[in-house]
């Protein structure tokens, strides 16, 4: 018995030794490809997962917050040249997305262009989606694109992934 | 043989320090590796800052170039022309970076070329820098397409008058990352940045920093 512990241990230390290297260097080549940290405009909220009756179309809300003092198109933006908010499941996830509603925009204008209404979402809102998924667990990762601004300036459209564990039943 | 466990249990303690050694040996080379990146890349991207104005006006943007040469760049225009940042030496220049989908940059743009007219005998030039943020690629033809008959739609909406180039994301980094827009940056006629701002201000903050830049 000792001597097959004896046995085993080294090719066990060599094992452990490279385990150690490969997630240093793991580490490593995540940070190199890793790009500038940036915070997101908005935040998905929840849920993180949901049971739904598989094969059925079934109703989810989707619930989001914007960063303070930022405000994102709505769905439908006064005028055509504005992105609007829409969110969207890739295809091949087993989970199908029927419909998206989304919440009416908050009228605003601002300060500096009073005539100018936009239609808009703050703080928090909710999109209710239709979802039909097959049979199992599906890890889903849909896609919220938006673009936010403030009072002044405006960032780039973004994607964000909106991670969802839809299980089937 | 009695020796032996003892033998054992020192091989097994070593071992145990060696990985332990390894794992924070890769640890700190992983953690020093990201902050030299982390150093490298705010270098590259240099970011400015707002602060508030004296007497509690708009604030103003400190930018990294200010004092320093203007990045040169080299652009293809709206009628696929190459138009260089250094073709424009001698004289003031804004060179202005927006993009379609923004708000506030339609609001500056009608001063901008009124005060483009208003100064242009005086040796002043816009450049209108369309940033799209959405990454084209160079053999993205039906992208370049669209985003060019949008720039050209806007240019034509707003009557802009002065040479609007395409593709401002890929000089972006070297203005500071632009992380937002409208973004501008006040050349004067050496070819150094001796105002910039970022975001929306007035019509009379843009005029001052023209006047900046053509008194330099």
């Amino acid at each position: 018995m000792l001597d097959v512990k004896k046995n085993l241990f080294a090719p066990m230390l060599v094992f452990a030794i490279g385990l150690a290297v490969a997630y240093g260097q793991g580490l490593s080549s995540n940070a190199q490809s890793r790009p500038l940290v940036k915070t997101d405009a908005v935040t998905y909220l929840f849920p993180e997962q949901v049971s739904v009756p598989a094969g059925k179309p079934s109703q989810v809300t989707l619930h989001f917050r914007i960063a303070q003092g930022l405000h994102i198109n709505s769905h439908t933006p006064s005028d055509d040249f504005l992105i609007p908010t829409t969110f969207a499941i890739p295809e091949g996830s087993g989970v199908q997305l029927q419909s998206a509603t989304y919440p009416a925009g908050t009228v605003m204008t601002l300060p500096i262009d009073p005539t100018t209404k936009l239609s808009v979402y703050t703080g928090e809102f909710i999109i209710q989606v239709r979802l039909v998924a097959t049979a199992g667990n599906h890890l889903v990762q849909g896609k919220l694109h938006y673009q936010a601004c403030d009072q002044n300036q405006c960032m780039p459209p973004k994607t964000i992934t909106v991670a969802i564990d839809v299980i089937g039943k | 043989m009695k020796s032996f466990p003892v033998r054992r249990n020192t091989l097994v303690l070593g071992a145990t320090l060696l990985i332990l050694a390894i794992f924070a040996w890769a640890g700190w080379a992983n953690w020093e590796y990201r902050r030299q990146e982390a150093e490298r890349l705010l270098a590259n991207a240099a970011q400015g800052e707002l602060v508030p104005a004296p007497g509690g006006g708009t604030p103003q943007y400190i930018s990294p170039l200010d004092g320093k040469p203007a990045p040169a760049f080299a652009l293809n225009d709206l009628s696929g022309n190459k138009v260089s940042l250094a073709s424009y030496r001698g004289k003031a220049v804004l060179i202005n970076f927006w993009a379609t989908w923004c708000g506030p940059c339609r609001i500056e743009t009608p001063w901008i070329v009124e005060l483009r007219q208003k100064y242009a005998a005086q040796g002043f030039e816009v450049l209108g820098v369309d940033t799209e943020g959405d990454d084209l690629k160079p053999d993205d033809k039906a992208g370049w397409v669209k985003a060019t008959a949008a720039a050209g739609k806007f240019v034509a909406e707003e009557k802009v008058p002065y040479p609007v180039l395409l593709d401002g994301d890929a000089i972006s980094r070297d203005y500071g990352g632009l992380d937002s827009l409208p973004a501008s940056f006040f050349v004067d006629r050496k070819g150094v940045v001796v105002a910039a701002q970022v975001g929306l201000t007035s019509e009379s903050d843009i005029e001052s920093k023209i006047e900046k830049a053509l008194a330099n």
